[in-house]
């Protein structure tokens, strides 16, 4: 643990697809045990950005990050990183639920497995703490045998976040975490983050503005410049952003008047 | 319209019908008519006559009609095991060029590979047979010594005939990678898992019911492959374990005996269509293992 | 599924609820320290009684608050709305009950300097009935209890009865005394304060009849009936 408070700091973080600047200089701070959302219209750049934070975007063929990421003090774009590494230590739940096609159980002892845990016992006290911490467990104590694709679209979502949960991540990165669920499922999902948040950073993206709204403590509210890459708009305390944000921008986005 | 179309989806199943109704119904004949052959050749006066039964068929080691011994075992057996030496080429090269492929080729690289992978397929099989005669055979032969190895042996011919299905297992096992989601492999990703362990661990078993979909295909093929066994595994039925000898297979014994000269109901004839019978029923019982070993392993992901 | 899927929301409502309890609980005291004060003569009571009212305005802009962000970051509806709404109204309400009990500190301050005129009793008598109307208007709120918010409604005639009856005593003592006029006038005020504060807690119980039906003007009448010869209500 470094002794900084901040989790994640981004320095003029800049991102690229090939030529194309899709991030355009960013700088924040991700503060620790909050929960930070990045909101804006679509193609805004968050997801982008979110994915930067755990070297997602190195999957992507042509992606390139110039600036810095710091995470306990390092620099993780710093060519001495490992982004298999990064992506322990930071964990992420995506837009749609993507439980892998195995039982319950080997989808929670995935990430521990591969990290090289191999002890029964060990795997069976991780995955039932993390089907709690991710409140699944009494649903599915009875049937960890059956497919994570049995169940429910929240239940799939929570599967996911216990799966994320499992390898004890310091942060977690949600895109999206809820748009492909239904109202009640939701809430279940904010209710959770609130709950996770004790233990854990979250970031999330939305494009949902009262989600932000109801389950962040921060806000970022990103928009794309005249050269069409995201940047920056305002960042903020939550309530500072819904009740009197400082951008005549943010203001117009977040009252519905464009976006 | 309809009615043409109907015509083309109609005469395709008649002609399934008709092909298995007359396969069937020749290939009976070697078991209920009486089988007369002359002894000691075509210029011999005498003539033996006797009983197939479907108990001899499938368990006798002799296959040799002109003495009315029908045991089809020897067919059979060097059939698998030709079959078998080319799934052990076919499978792990096929699959690896398949992970390859779709995990960790570049784009372009694919987009160069995989239509050579498709010519390789639609190479004519009696080239690959040549080239198991000409090249494989006298490789081995220097290889592990002219002893142990025949000039006709169905090791070569196992071989090449892996080396033939390859571009077939390969191609279908890309498609089948392919088509898992990107979504899973990056929640393997996001897990901290390498490139590596998300193949093996995610992808693949996702995957598990197309390549083995493309590995039943391929030994049906392999099972039914003709030009290379005639031409490089030898020429007459031989009841061995040794893949060095040779041994002629059911494909290769039925297009050597119907090349020949065999009248009408003869007993070579009728044997023939015993054989074709069987062959069919062994790809028929490949293709349901194959639909329950695709639907027990089926790992839905959408 | 959990009694509520809204854990946290129904937490901040809760955490709202209690905050305006806790406000009426310091409006209370002031009400009744402020009678004791002026019963007493206690000029240290009455100062208390003026810091204390800065206590009550913050928690009431802290209610306010709180409440605006949470209509903007929980989007409530129906139910969870009006309750959030009555609850801004209900701290203003107390609020300014706030501040009559402390200009009856002041007042309190002011009278200390002279024997009383007489000894108090009809306003304690008002201080008493507007506390158990408070009381009850609390109690109203917190149960969303329409009948109880209508009956405490009926109790502020009580109060005007009495005001009444203090304000033409202190007539006759000014018509008989003019040296009693400054001291008499102090005292009138306090008992107009003291009814103020008893309309203020029928505002409650109005918000509080809103908050359950959605009905904003469901009293009309009761209010107004008996003081034809005040100023329109406000």
């Amino acid at each position: 643990m470094g002794n900084s408070n901040y989790a994640l700091q981004a320095k003029n973080l800049n991102i690229y697809y090939g030529e194309f600047r899709a991030v355009t200089d960013v700088s924040m701070v991700v503060e620790r045990h909050k929960i930070t959302a990045l909101i804006g219209p679509s193609g805004c750049g968050k997801s982008t950005l979110l994915r930067s934070f755990n070297r997602m975007n190195d999957l992507v063929p042509g992606a390139r990050v110039e600036g810095e990421l710091l995470f306990q003090d390092q620099n993780l774009y710093s060519p001495f990183v490992d982004a298999v590494e990064v992506r322990r230590r930071i964990g992420m739940v995506f837009q749609k639920p993507n439980p892998f096609p195995k039982p319950i159980y080997e989808n929670v002892a995935f990430g521990p497995k591969v990290q090289g845990i191999r002890k029964k016992s060990q795997l069976d006290d991780i995955v039932e703490r993390s089907l709690r911490k991710a409140a699944l467990w009494d649903e599915v104590k009875d049937k960890l045998k059956k497919s994570g694709l049995e169940l429910s679209g929240g239940q799939q979502q929570r599967l996911c976040i216990a799966r994320a949960i499992a390898v004890e991540p310091e942060v977690l990165l949600m895109d999206e975490p809820c748009s492909a669920l239904d109202p009640i499922a939701t809430l279940r999902i904010e209710e959770l983050m609130r709950e996770l948040q004790e233990q854990y950073t979250i970031v999330i993206v939305t494009h949902n503005m009262q989600q932000a709204a109801r389950v962040s403590d921060y806000t970022a509210f990103m928009m794309v410049n005249d050269k069409r890459s995201g940047e920056l708009v305002e960042f903020d305390m939550t309530e500072k952003i819904f009740t009197n944000p400082a951008d005549t921008r943010t203001e117009d986005y977040v009252t519905g008047r464009f976006g | 319209m309809g009615g043409i179309l109907f015509f083309c989806g109609f005469l395709s199943i008649f002609t399934t019908i008709g092909v298995v109704v007359i396969l069937g119904n020749q290939s009976l004949h070697l078991f209920n008519r009486e089988q007369c052959v002359q002894a000691g050749g075509a210029t011999a006066e005498e003539v033996f006559c006797g009983h197939a039964t479907i108990g001899e068929f499938l368990t006798g080691t002799e296959w040799v009609p002109d003495q009315l011994k029908f045991g089809v075992l020897p067919l059979v057996f060097s059939t698998a095991m030709t079959s078998l030496i080319a799934m052990f080429v076919a499978v792990p090269l096929g699959l690896g060029a398949a992970i390859y492929l779709s995990e960790y080729a570049t784009p372009s690289i694919r987009k160069t590979l995989k239509p050579i992978l498709e010519v390789l397929a639609g190479i004519p099989t009696v080239v690959y047979g040549y080239f198991a005669l000409t090249f494989m055979s006298p490789v081995l032969r220097d290889v592990l010594g002219q002893d142990t190895v025949r000039t006709f042996n169905m090791a070569s011919a196992g071989l090449v005939m892996g080396i033939m299905i390859l571009p077939l297992m390969a191609s279908m096992s890309e498609d089948a990678l392919s088509a898992v989601p990107r979504s899973l492999r990056e929640g393997s990703a996001g897990l901290g898992a390498t490139k590596l362990e998300t193949t093996i661990r995610v992808v693949v078993p996702a995957a598990i019911s197309g390549i083995i979909a493309a590995l039943i295909i391929s030994i049906s093929r392999a099972v039914g492959e003709t030009m290379i066994v005639a031409i490089a595994a030898g020429a007459s039925p031989n009841f061995t374990f040794v893949p060095f000898d040779y041994a002629e297979t059911m494909t290769g014994h039925v297009v050597r005996i119907s090349g020949g000269e065999n009248p009408y109901d003869s007993v070579g004839y009728n044997s023939i269509f015993a054989i074709a019978f069987l062959l069919f029923f062994i790809t028929l019982a490949l293709n349901i293992v194959g639909r329950y070993l695709v639907t027990r392993f089926r790992e839905v992901y959408e | 599924m959990p009694p509520s899927s809204r854990v946290t929301f129904e937490r901040e409502l809760k955490n709202l609820r209690d905050d305006v309890l806790m406000l009426s609980i310091m409006v209370d005291n002031a009400i009744q320290q402020s009678t004791i004060a002026l019963k007493q003569q206690n000029v240290d009571l009455a100062r208390q009684i003026m810091a204390e009212d800065k206590k009550i305005n913050d928690l009431r802009y802290k209610i306010e608050d709180d409440a605006y962000t949470l209509i903007a970051r929980q989007q409530p509806i129906a139910r969870d709305l009006r309750g959030i709404i009555a609850a801004i109204h209900i701290a203003i309400e107390l609020e300014r009950i706030g501040d009559y009990a402390a200009g009856n500190a002041t007042l309190a301050i002011e009278l200390a300097n002279e024997p009383l005129l007489k000894p108090l009793i009809d306003i304690p008598k008002m201080a008493d009935i507007s506390r158990d109307m408070l009381r009850t208007a609390i109690n109203a709120y917190i149960h969303w209890d329409i009948e109880s918010a209508q009956q405490t409604i009926q109790c502020d005639t009580q109060v005007d009865v009495l005001d009444e009856r203090v304000y033409h005593e202190l007539l006759d003592l000014m018509l008989q005394d003019r040296s009693k006029v400054a001291r008499a006038t102090f005292l009138l005020w306090v008992s107009h304060n003291m009814e103020r504060i008893a309309d203020r807690i029928t505002n409650i119980c109005e918000r509080v009849i809103y908050m359950v039906t959605g009905q904003v003007h469901g009293t009309d009448g009761i209010v107004q009936g008996v003081d034809g010869f005040r100023l329109a209500d406000d």
